[in-house]
């Protein structure tokens, strides 16, 4: 294949992360981003970001919501109804 | 001596079987283990303030469609689509303003298709979380998750925050794994850009 430019390899980087680009496309990617500063960063950067935005996003479920789930279920349900 | 067992917690599919031939017990084991679960993907779909609303329809539709619950796809997935099409609901009934484009997130490039930005600006977005606040961050990358469309928010919370499969994400939201891909690609590179400039570069 051609060479890859940088931006053909952005549009590929899923792809390439999801393990299911042909055997060399992924080669040939490889070899790119081996070669560039600048996708080298760009890479790091994109896989950073779900860890980043998982990280700041975690909640923990408040006892109070975890009680009106229960009262919410026993009034329309026939669980949650033991002493 | 007395030898003490440790109880052995059974599978989803021994709890599900019990829960839809009746066995309420069950059901609420199945509670007790998914609500942490479905409160955080509700939360992230959602906001704090909605997620309790999404918490309750999502258990109450599981107990009332529990016994058509064929055994197709692991009952996490199944869980997972109702939980994500109720927190849909939701936020298509609150009145909000259309979702402002993030385009402006993307990466640029040259007209030969190099990368625009220097190598220390396109890593950047790598450090956010050691460069801001961490309740500033919280706070922005929520508001930042609201903005996406739809399609992109759902794929993406599901592959990369709730870290289900591919091929699970594309079980829970009835698509095929390559649109799986192309959303959850489109969102983070929103987010990149977007924590690029939280931290002061142009994406």
């Amino acid at each position: 294949m051609n060479p890859v430019a940088c931006q053909s390899g952005v549009d590929l980087l899923m792809d390439f992360l999801d393990g299911v680009l042909p055997a060399e496309v992924n080669a040939a990617l490889e070899a790119h981003v081996a070669g560039c500063e600048r996708c080298a960063a760009f890479v790091a950067s994109y896989q950073a970001t779900p860890r980043i935005i998982r990280d700041a996003t975690v909640s923990m479920l408040p006892p109070d919501v975890e009680a009106s789930l229960r009262t919410f279920l026993r009034e329309r349900t026939n669980a949650f109804k033991k002493p | 001596m007395t030898m003490v067992v440790p109880a052995v917690e059974p599978d989803d599919e021994t709890l599900v079987a019990r829960a839809a031939a009746g066995d309420d017990s069950a059901f609420e084991a199945i509670v007790q283990r998914y609500q942490e679960r479905v409160f955080r993907l509700a939360s992230r779909l959602t906001s704090d303030s909605e997620a309790p609303d999404v918490l309750q329809d999502t258990f109450l539709q599981v107990y009332r469609h529990l016994p058509s619950f064929r055994g197709d796809s692991q009952f996490g997935t199944w869980l997972y689509r109702i939980a994500t099409n109720a927190a849909l609901m939701h936020r298509r009934a609150r009145a909000r303003r259309p979702a402002d484009s993030l385009d402006m997130y993307l990466p640029q490039f040259e007209a030969d298709g190099r990368h625009a930005a220097t190598p220390a600006e396109l890593q950047v977005a790598s450090c956010a979380d050691e460069m801001l606040d961490r309740q500033v961050l919280a706070q922005k990358a929520r508001d930042v998750i609201a903005r996406l469309p739809d399609l992109y928010r759902e794929a993406f919370v599901l592959r990369d925050l709730e870290e289900l499969s591919t091929a699970q994400v594309a079980q829970a939201l009835g698509i095929e794994s390559s649109t799986v891909r192309q959303r959850v690609h489109r969102a983070r590179l929103m987010l990149r850009g977007y924590l690029s400039e939280l931290v002061g570069v142009k994406p």
